[in-house]
């Protein structure tokens, strides 16, 4: 018996520490338990990935996990950002964070089972916030025992207690109403598998120039939304000059590019007129 | 049993050093390596590690630090990688011919420029030649045994030689596993120096050595890596006899008995390698494994015995532009004037480049010798 788990999320959600929980609840049970985040130059709200791999034998695979027969989301608007169905077994499972329902997902695979959860609702009711925003790893792996997954909720929860210690309460909490909530629904999907091609890379030199959008379009990273109030701003470039994205354009005035701006708030800070507000991101459409 | 606990290869070796009686940390972080440091500045000021910790501004001179605490008579650690190993390199060839047997973790990561975070063994393979010696892990449980096991081994009279325990970037660094906590107890006491630097009965360490000297000194060190080899045997009956794990110092093997084509190679990927044979037996293919974990002493005797009638293919996480792969190139060395059928050379992994068991599948039977994308 394998099982294999691909987390998706972003930077600060806790998909490394949910993969690692999950390694660590399945050792308790007396399984194996691998779990191997990958890393690349992560910032807070850049898309991050890990993977959790559960045996009943010695794991002797060293390499990430490309064909999961679980998939976890931990946040919807990653959805935008990377292919979340790509690789996974026909008949696997994929535990995401919505308010959509399971039905609405839809997929190159034959079928799938979609569990959807609204973790960010379970972790907001449950006070499970980081700096002001929802932290909703341990409702989704109490989701995830929705999916084919031989472990019991009341070891996860003992795990949880003891890594989280004072919030243990409220975590164990969250996974009870996450694991309540979840729909769990057999969806067909278009059963057309599609193969991208690879691109061809010739390096001779590690010689690279500015280009527009190289991470794509990074306002997925974003948690608050900077708006300049032009009534207050006296055109001084204080944040144009100070954003590290060079996300603040020169036009007639200072204007916000908003599909590049990351969220940082550099420029609420710097401004000295308090010309610059911010708000919570809420991202329609998605 | 001991307590067993899910830990990424950092976390395992500063827990390594902490169960090995380290007495002296000096250490500067680099990525991949990081954790380990932290881990030890932690462990250390919850007071449950015995150990000064020395917080110095670079590699160059944490590895200075480990040399003179080494001389004062303690049991030294570091960790680092990539870059950092790169800046310590003149102090690496100090501790050697100071006989200073210190042991450091190494979490193999590339060099740059371009810059690169991810596993290479690049950063230690180009440390070869500076009379450390030089261990490749591929699991978690490995570097945690190999630590103790290199100090016992370290600082044997025989011996008296520092110690390099490397492992994978991010592969195993980052990745978590179950590792048995043992405590060596029964396996390492405290350090006793064969000589230290003492302040009521000075001498000089170091000074100026003529030819005919500086020559014995660096033959005594040759003969010492000689030593080290029949040594390893020792340490790894002994360790298994009072711990039931076979770690093995010298090499692994796999299925290479009635093999007829053998997978050579080191570190984490030796571990997915096993995968792969398994898979090629499936399928008929009569395949095997030698995992070599010590580089440095190459043990060339070990691998003649299980390679000299087989088709081997050489798989380097790690290039020597101008050569080759690196253990490719010593293996056909070692394997000169034998009956040896075939030796394929194999560039994988380079930069990170994620190996799979397909890896190793496919480089069996295409004719390609780099390897330059995943094979998922």
């Amino acid at each position: 018996m394998l099982i294999s788990v691909r987390f998706h999320g972003r930077g600060g959600q806790g998909a490394v520490t949910a993969s690692k929980l999950l390694a660590e609840a399945a050792s308790l049970e007396g399984y194996y338990g691998q779990s191997m985040p990958f890393f690349g130059a992560e910032r807070r709200g850049a898309p991050v990935v890990s993977f959790t791999r559960i045996s009943d034998e010695p794991i002797y695979e060293m390499s990430q996990v490309y064909h999961p027969n679980i998939v976890v989301v931990l946040d919807p608007l990653i959805l935008k950002a990377v292919d979340i169905f790509r690789g996974v077994k026909e008949g696997g499972t994929i535990v995401v964070n919505t308010t959509k329902a399971p039905d609405e997902f839809v997929f190159d695979q034959d079928y799938l089972n979609i569990v959807s959860v609204d973790a960010t609702g379970v972790a907001i009711k449950n006070d499970l916030l980081v700096a002001g925003l929802p932290v909703v790893n341990t409702p989704m792996l109490g989701a995830l025992l929705r999916a084919d997954i031989p472990l019991k909720i009341e070891v996860l929860e003992g795990i949880v207690r003891k890594k989280f210690g004072k919030e243990g309460k409220r975590n164990v909490k969250a996974i009870k109403e996450a694991y309540e909530l979840a729909s769990i629904k057999l969806v067909h999907g278009s059963g057309k598998r599609s193969y991208p091609r690879k691109k061809k890379i010739k390096v001779e030199f590690p010689i690279s120039t500015p280009a527009e959008g190289v991470a794509g379009k990074t306002k997925l990273w974003r948690d608050f939304r900077p708006e300049i109030d032009y009534e207050k701003c006296n055109d001084c470039l204080n944040c144009w000059i100070h954003c590290p994205e060079s996300a603040i354009r020169l036009n007639e005035h200072v204007e916000i590019d908003y599909d590049y701006c990351k969220g940082c708030l550099v420029c609420t800070t710097v401004c000295p007129k308090k010309a610059i507000a911010s708000e919570r991101e809420v991202f329609v459409d998605v | 049993m001991y307590e067993v606990k899910i830990l990424t290869g950092n976390e395992t070796a500063a827990y390594a050093a902490m169960n090995s009686k380290v007495r002296v940390v000096a250490a500067y972080p680099i990525t991949p390596a990081t954790p380990v440091v932290e881990t030890l500045s932690r462990l250390v000021e919850d007071g449950k590690m015995q150990a000064k910790f020395i917080r110095v501004e670079s590699e160059h001179s944490a590895m200075a630090a480990c040399i003179g605490a080494s001389a004062a008579g303690s049991r030294a650690f570091t960790a680092t990688s990539s870059h950092g190993l790169a800046y310590m390199h003149e102090m690496l060839h100090w501790a050697t011919n100071a006989r200073t047997p210190i042991v450091m973790a190494v979490a193999n990561r590339a060099i740059g420029p371009g810059w690169n975070i991810w596993a290479d063994l690049g950063d230690a393979l180009s440390q070869r030649d500076t009379g450390w010696i030089q261990f490749y892990c591929s699991s978690n449980q490995e570097i945690y045994d190999t630590i103790a096991m290199a100090y016992r081994l370290a600082e044997d009279r025989k011996v008296l030689l520092p110690a390099m325990v490397c492992y994978d970037g991010f592969v195993l660094s980052h990745t978590s596993m179950p590792v048995e906590l043992t405590k060596f107890d029964d396996f390492l006491s405290e350090y006793e120096p064969v000589w230290q630097l003492d302040a009521e009965d000075p001498f000089t360490h170091g000074n100026i050595l003529p030819p005919e000297e500086f020559a014995e000194l660096r033959h005594s060190i040759q003969k010492s890596h000689d030593r080290a080899l029949k040594l390893m045997k020792k340490i790894e009956e002994e360790f298994y006899e009072l711990y039931g794990r076979r770690t093995p110092l010298i090499l692994d093997e796999y299925k290479t008995e009635d093999a007829e084509k053998v997978i050579v190679t080191m570190g984490a990927i030796g571990s997915e390698a096993k995968v792969a044979v398994d898979s090629l037996r499936e399928k008929k293919i009569k395949a095997g494994l030698v995992r070599l974990k010590s580089f440095r002493p190459f043990p060339e005797k070990e691998l003649k015995n299980l390679l000299e009638d087989k088709k081997i293919f050489v798989f380097d996480r790690a290039i020597s532009p101008g050569s080759g792969g690196p253990l490719y190139n010593e293996l056909k060395s070692a394997l000169a004037f034998t009956p040896v059928k075939r030796i394929t050379p194999r560039i994988v992994g380079v930069g990170g480049i994620d190996v799979t068991k397909r890896t190793f599948e496919r480089a069996l039977f295409e004719r390609k010798i780099w390897i330059k994308e995943v094979i998922s």
